[in-house]
């Protein structure tokens, strides 16, 4: 059991129902390479050609095993570039009838389409765990488009297939603000999480930490399934405020990163994908997402396949009783943030954006573009703070106030003045803000000696939150990361 | 009437960004629109939601720390006026009486805290409009705690010096509040002692003589009494309530409390400093009390914190965030250092009866150097922790 001191939970309103649906009308969908920190697409299709389900879209421009395939079969819509001609998204229109999201999920692809027959690639053949060595387990991830769920520390790159990583770290939990509850979306997948755990676990790469909230239903099934009873695999409990669930916390807790060392992740949806396709050969990129936040009128769980386009569920979120949702004019809906991920680290999407590769949430916050007469004088009874400035502070419940969250960044960017508080919200064996100045100058010796391998931007989320200075945290951590990456390359 | 304001100013706003007819106030006008809205600004890298403080709630936290102190120091300054001067109209201890001695304070203040501010924001709007940056809300604070610290007798265009030499030299030559690393305040403060010793320090400045200019009547202060080797005639308790001779509003220790309360309470100011001065100060009183070898070291080594600007410096100056140490193990030695430093100074050394503002500044010297050996031990045990890996 490891108990995390330091942290801060925020009380955001708006969290989600323990309620499933399926969602609807959902027609396109996206491999998105800006999801994949650092990597370098190349584009494997063009615009208007069919692909089926698993097949792959993009590959990786330095290492051309590792391929990002398509969820669901249909027509390559749209090959869309930004800047440069960067590659920003391929997105894929469904083909099939309406309620695609409940027949993919329930029946599986090649219920939908009239996919040909995959049988002769290893990726789709059922084979079993007992006699896979972890060389075949890789290539056939590869050859599938799994690969791409498995993530590094450092620097939160796809991981590298040739890297002996010192540990593979999962957290069941997610402690951000309304982050989704995994022992509910996962209900009914006990079985392939437990599978895809002993995937990873023969994956042959060190001690395979499975990180829980005490009294986790999941645990349970977990510690119960035999194939998992090994000296390389541990379930952990971690306790504590947000960013227990992080990995970062718990990869600093279990197994801190030295300089040149690797540890992989995937998100407990992606074991249970992988899981599935280990058990029965099919890939299924099924994920169950929380719709939450101030903004959300029905906050909710949704089924949804992976890459999916949000705009239906946003508009349908958004719903006024007054106005039917999705003939609500498109300026109102600038009035609102849709945050891919949590509030702390998750991305901004456009309302008819897709959900990110790694996300399990979707957050939708007001957009704070408003004026406050007086706000730094007045008592302040619906302001949240990690500082006792503000009247809010000494009412005995925050859940009573229905304190006011959004995207207003409270004041102008300064200096930093104030010191000893980002120590109050960041469990690690590190000086934050030392380390966030060595990065601002770019000492990258300084870095390395601070402890950079053993963070993330999101590990500073909470530093960014309650920063005085108002300074942008994670963009400079990012950065930093991004340099030392490519010095090692 | 907020949007009308609001309208107005989103009006005139034009003329005041670059190629406006007043672009060179562009900072002036931002410093007053900010000071009424907090912008409008949304996020848009990192966190998307951020905590409702900023740099002007937590100034301004600390400006509302000061004022007890603030009061308290202006009726005093009234009080120990009325003890001594013979035209005091009321009879002492009247209802009449109290509230002159407040009114009167009032009045001796109200010119050392406009010069401050006027000098000081004036300086400090100047250079935000040179480098096209905002005005920093760091003066708020110095600009309110300089006239505290100093003699109600400090002319004001001594005043107005110090200010200008504190704001140039002690923090925009650095870059601005964040980059200095001596306290401005106690850098204005050490500027008037040592160029004006005879007005900062002896028997006859710390107590006004009429309502202008800087006549004063003799009256020591209970630390010069203890530096000219007998006891303080003060009591314990008139000591602790601050109803003695003193600068400005550095005397009440009650008052300066309650500060502390506002800004621990609110976690703006380190209680690790704090802890940590008072410490330092009791240690080095009792090591003193231990050797005894004079009237000053058999001073019981509470009297520390009730004398001078002991408790003022602990509570509202070591704790300067910007110039402390910033490692919490750091905050810890510093605020030791400061405390035991302060009272070495103050029984040792003949030179200066009061030795918190020297002991500050020094220890804002070596805060880099403190934070640099805590910072290297947490180097050095992730070096070995990799080591130790490689080798197993």
């Amino acid at each position: 059991m490891i108990k995390i001191k330091k942290g801060l939970d925020l009380p955001i309103t708006g969290a989600a129902e323990r309620r499933i649906s399926y969602a609807r009308d959902i027609s396109f969908y996206a491999v998105r390479p800006t999801d994949y920190v650092g990597l370098v697409p190349r584009l494997l299709v063009a615009e208007g050609e069919r692909v089926s389900a698993g097949d792959a879209l993009m590959c990786d421009k330095n290492d051309e095993r590792v391929r990002f395939v398509a969820p669901v079969s249909g027509v390559v819509k749209a090959v869309v570039r930004g800047e440069k001609r960067k590659l920003l998204a391929v997105v894929v229109e469904r083909e099939g009838r309406e309620n695609a999201e409940r027949e993919i999920i329930e029946n599986g692809h090649t219920s939908v389409t009239d996919r040909p027959s995959k049988d002769e690639t290893a990726a789709t053949a059922n084979f079993q765990l007992s006699t896979f060595n972890s060389q075949l387990l890789k290539e056939a991830m590869l050859q599938q488009g799994l690969w791409p769920m498995l993530r590094q520390r450092p620097f939160g790159t796809v991981a590298n297939p040739d890297d002996m990583p010192k540990a593979i770290v999962v957290s069941c939990f997610d402690s951000a603000p309304l982050a989704p509850d995994y022992d509910f979306a996962l209900q009914g997948r006990e079985q392939d999480l437990c599978k895809g755990l002993e995937a990873l676990a023969s994956l042959g790469a060190g001690c395979l930490y499975v990180c829980f909230r005490p009294g986790q239903r999941l645990a349970g099934v977990v510690g119960q399934y035999s194939p998992l009873h090994r000296n390389d695999v541990k379930v952990v409990f971690v306790e504590g405020p947000h960013p227990a669930g992080n990995i970062g916390t718990q990869i600093a807790q279990l197994c801190p990163i030295n300089k040149g060392e690797r540890v992989w992740t995937m998100t407990p949806q992606d074991v249970a994908v992988l899981g599935h396709w280990v058990e029965t050969g099919e890939y299924r990129p099924e994920r169950v997402i929380a719709v939450a936040g101030p903004q959300a009128k029905n906050p909710q769980y949704y089924r949804i396949v992976a890459g999916a386009c949000v705009e239906h569920i946003v508009r349908s979120q958004l719903l006024n009783p007054d106005y039917p949702a999705l003939k609500m004019a498109d300026e109102s809906l600038k009035q609102v943030r849709v945050v891919s991920g949590n509030v702390l680290s998750g991305e901004k999407i456009a309302f008819d954006g897709f959900i990110g590769a790694y996300d399990s949430l979707l957050t939708l916050l007001p957009e704070g573009d408003y004026y406050d007469f007086m706000g730094w004088l007045l008592p302040g009874l619906k302001k949240h703070s990690f500082s006792r400035t503000f009247l809010s502070g000494f009412m005995p419940e925050w859940k009573g106030l229905n304190l006011k969250f959004d995207t207003n960044r409270h004041g102008d960017v300064r200096s930093f003045v104030f010191t000893g508080n980002f120590e109050r919200v960041f469990p690690f064996d590190i000086y934050p803000l030392q380390l966030i100045k060595a990065c601002i100058v770019g000492d990258m010796e300084l870095q390395e000696k601070l402890g950079i391998y053993e963070v993330e931007p999101e590990d500073f989320a909470l530093c960014e939150y309650i920063d005085v200075s108002k300074t942008d945290i994670q963009p400079i951590i990012r950065e930093a990361l991004e340099k030392l990456r490519k010095e090692e390359a | 009437m907020f949007d009308g304001l609001r309208n107005f100013i989103t009006k005139i706003k034009p003329n005041f960004v670059e190629g406006g007819k007043f672009a060179w106030l562009q900072s002036t006008f931002e410093a007053f629109e900010t000071f009424a809205f907090t912008p409008n600004t949304v996020t848009h890298r990192g966190s998307h939601v951020r905590d409702a403080v900023d740099m002007k709630r937590a100034m301004i936290t600390v400006v509302i720390a000061l004022l007890p102190a603030l009061l308290f120091g202006m009726w005093n300054v009234g009080y120990q006026t009325s003890l001594t001067a013979e035209w005091w109209p009321y009879e002492q201890g009247s209802a009449a009486s109290w509230w002159y001695c407040l009114w009167f304070g009032f009045l001796r203040m109200l010119p050392l805290i406009v010069v401050s501010y006027l000098v000081g924001l004036g300086i400090e709007f100047m250079f935000a409009q040179i480098r096209h940056h905002e005005v920093n809300e760091g003066y708020l604070v110095t600009g309110l705690i300089i006239p505290m610290i100093v003699p109600v007798t400090t002319p004001l265009w001594q005043l107005a010096l110090a200010v200008a030499f504190a704001v140039v030299l002690g923090k925009e030559v650095f870059g601005g509040s964040g980059m200095n690393f001596l306290n401005p305040a106690l850098v204005a403060r050490a500027f008037l002692f040592f160029s004006y010793p005879t007005h900062m320090s002896g028997d006859s400045v710390w107590i006004a003589a009429d309502l202008w200019g800087s006549d004063a009547i003799a009256g020591a202060t209970p630390l010069g009494e203890l530096a000219a080797g007998s006891m303080p005639t003060a009591s314990a308790l008139d000591m602790l309530i601050g109803t003695i001779p003193g600068s400005t509003c550095e005397t009440s220790v009650i008052a300066i409390l309650l500060g502390a309360l506002v800004l621990l309470v609110s976690g703006i100011a380190s209680w690790r400093i704090m802890l940590s001065v008072v410490l330092g100060g009791g240690l080095m009183g009792l090591l003193f009390n231990c050797i005894g070898a004079n009237a000053y070291m058999q001073v019981p080594f509470y009297y520390h914190y009730l004398l001078g600007g002991f408790m003022f410096g602990a509570v509202f100056m070591a704790t300067d965030p910007v110039t402390s140490a910033q490692t919490n193990v750091g905050k810890w030695i510093y605020g030791l250092l400061i405390g035991a430093f302060a009272v070495l100074l103050r029984v040792l050394n003949p030179a200066y009866p009061e030795g918190m503002m020297l002991s500050i500044l020094l220890m804002n010297s070596f805060a880099p150097l403190i934070d640099h050996c805590v910072v290297a031990r947490n180097i050095g045990r992730r070096a070995k922790r990799a080591a130790r890996k490689e080798v197993a």
